[in-house]
């Protein structure tokens, strides 16, 4: 999808969370508050126009931890790209999911 | 053994999941259960306490789990949906095509329900028809009333002949068959010569081979309408002994359905072979011509010959061929006038584009010819079925009243129906084949010397304008086609916007 193409403010929530750190399902809705029923498939669409890129975590880091193994999401280029053209058209969105906080951590 | 409560709500969440997972579409249902799993286990560690249970922790939980189910509805409604907006599919050619197929299966369907039809769909073409005629005293009209008595045709017969090498007859009588202590069943009996069914060429259905007619009793040919309503389509019906009124027969088989299409409607036909049986009566004389390839016939003629008393009377003879054409003959021959009066009701151009600035290349050229030509190859068995339900639609209508309903329908939807093919095909873009939409009048009457005035109509997808002038002139006479290049985009429904907006 072409960088310029236009984002509802709940997608461009979820790229900025995924980008601010929250590489998760779970965690983008307890960053967004958004419910499961929101997040997950706009997490899919994301990814199906290449926004978001999927991968799932090694079976054996998850053995070792004595969990299962779980689905991070990665900004891609042109999600980037997107997101800064977000930004621009949403300049709360920085504040409401600064990137800071999780690089912090 | 004790079930722990956080296990208990634990399998409550995995088959609220499980049954989440079964709404997704097969090929993406193991991904998305194995990613919920995975979510509900973080999701448990996240919110619930390490010991015991805490109702608003599960309650959350379970918030999450249901949450799945609005994940897989969404998925669902996303299966098999391009995001193509409604403007681009309206008037496709792939609906055209849809609709006159659905047509077809509608008219083909009706035709299947109604039994005139499928009688006279069965019809096969008497044997040599062109050198059959059936003889008529010329005094009276049409072929409905019998004329020729059993003597005139025992003296045709047995005199020489030039003209004829056989004659068959056939009188029409009343009679009813009991059929072993079964209550009688009333029909209408051809009384016939034992050659008529040989010299007509028609068929006959489970034959006996040889061994009834040992018997001496006349033969019977069940109708197949009398077969399957008096006789239950009994395959063993043939060697079966009936009373025929006073008399007993032999059931020597069945005439397939639609096979007789001389004068009378016939339940059954009594094979004499002799005269005595046929008795006295006004009757129907077929007759086989002598091959000649130096005599012609027409359909109709007249023939001077002498009756029983020895006086030269007129007989009219009139050709098998021409009486007993099938449906598929008389469609033919409907569609054959109606492509001779088309062009007196409309104009055959398509619309070529000439003021045009951009070739269209071959293969859209080809496809668009080609798509004329399967709404045309599509259009001809819509005709067909339609005009054969409108005709046999009732059986109460006579063969030849039926048969002009069905030139006359044939006839008419063939016309109207080249004339919409035409006008259709005009008004399509040459390029994506979609119906021209938005009309808009441009231009006024007045101004027709210096500009133009009529119709604009558009291309959805921003292929071009089609404008159609109101009056003819020299100088812009025809439709022509302006094409649009793609600085126009911006203006046109684009189906990869539909998924740039997310909710």
């Amino acid at each position: 999808m072409a960088p310029e193409a236009k984002l509802s403010h709940t997608a461009a929530m979820i790229l900025q969370a995924v980008n601010a750190g929250y590489v998760y399902g779970f965690s983008v809705m307890e960053m967004t508050g958004l419910p499961s029923g929101t997040v997950y498939p706009a997490m899919r669409r994301l990814e199906r126009d290449e926004l978001i890129r999927s991968q799932w975590e090694q079976q054996s880091i998850a053995d070792a931890e004595q969990r299962p193994p779980r689905k991070y999401y990665k900004l891609t280029r042109a999600g980037k790209l997107t997101l800064e053209a977000s930004r621009k058209r949403y300049p709360l969105l920085g504040k409401l999911i600064p990137s800071e906080e999780v690089e912090a951590l | 053994m004790t079930l722990r409560p956080a296990a208990a709500f634990h399998g409550v969440d995995l088959a609220i999941l499980r049954c989440a997972s079964l709404l997704v579409p097969w090929c993406q249902r193991g991904e998305w259960w194995r990613e919920w799993r995975s979510e509900l286990w973080h999701v448990r560690q996240a919110c619930t306490p390490s010991h015991g249970v805490l109702w608003s922790a599960e309650n959350e939980v379970t918030l999450f789990c249901l949450g799945a189910f609005k994940d897989a509805m969404c998925l669902r409604g996303q299966l098999g949906r391009k995001p193509i907006p409604h403007a681009t599919t309206m008037g496709s050619a792939a609906q055209c095509v849809f609709l006159l197929v659905g047509l077809i299966a509608m008219s083909y369907g009706v035709a299947l329900l109604l039994p005139g039809v499928s009688s006279v769909r069965h019809f096969q073409h008497y044997r040599d028809a062109r050198n059959l005629v059936l003889i008529q005293d010329a005094r009276y009209p049409g072929d409905s009333t019998a004329t020729i008595s059993v003597e005139q045709y025992q003296s045709w017969k047995h005199r020489r002949q030039d003209l004829f090498d056989d004659f068959a007859f056939y009188r029409m009588t009343r009679e009813s068959i009991y059929d072993s202590g079964h209550t009688a069943a009333p029909g209408t009996i051809a009384v016939a010569s034992t050659n008529l069914f040989a010299m007509l060429g028609l068929p006959i259905r489970f034959a006996a081979s040889g061994g009834e007619s040992q018997r001496g009793m006349p033969r019977l040919i069940l109708s197949d309408a009398m077969w399957k309503r008096e006789f239950g389509h009994d395959p063993h019906i043939t060697g079966r002994v009936v009373q025929l009124g006073t008399n007993a027969v032999v059931v020597d088989g069945v005439a397939p359905e639609g096979s007789w299409r001389l004068p009378g409607k016939v339940d059954g036909w009594l094979l004499a072979s002799d005269t005595k049986s046929i008795a006295d009566g006004q009757g129907f004389v077929v007759a086989h011509l002598k091959s000649s390839e130096e005599r012609t016939w027409g359909e109709n003629w007249l023939m001077a010959a002498p009756n029983q008393d020895g006086v030269m009377a007129d007989f009219s003879c009139v050709s098998l061929a021409e009486s007993t054409r099938g449906p598929l003959d008389l469609f033919l021959f409907a569609v054959f006038l109606a492509c001779l009066a088309l062009p007196a009701t409309t104009s055959l151009p398509l619309g070529e584009y000439r003021v045009s600035s951009q070739k269209l290349s071959w293969s859209k050229r080809l496809r668009r010819w080609g798509f004329l030509g399967c709404k045309i190859a599509l259009l001809l068995p819509i005709i067909y079925f339609v005009s054969l339900d409108l005709a046999y639609l009732h059986t109460t209508v006579n063969r030849t009243s039926s048969e002009n309903l069905q030139i006359v329908s044939a006839f008419s939807i063939c016309l109207f129906g080249l004339r919409w093919v035409l006008r259709d095909q005009r008004q399509r873009c040459p390029v994506c084949l979609r119906r021209l939409t938005h009309p808009a009048r441009v231009g006024e009457p007045s101004r027709n010397f210096l500009a133009w005035n009529g119709t604009e109509l558009i291309c959805v997808a921003g292929h071009g304008l089609l404008h159609i002038p109101e009056m003819e002139t020299s100088w812009f006479n025809t439709q022509r086609w302006l094409y649009l290049d793609p600085s126009w985009n911006v203006l046109f429904a684009d189906p990869g916007l539909a998924s740039a907006s997310y909710f």
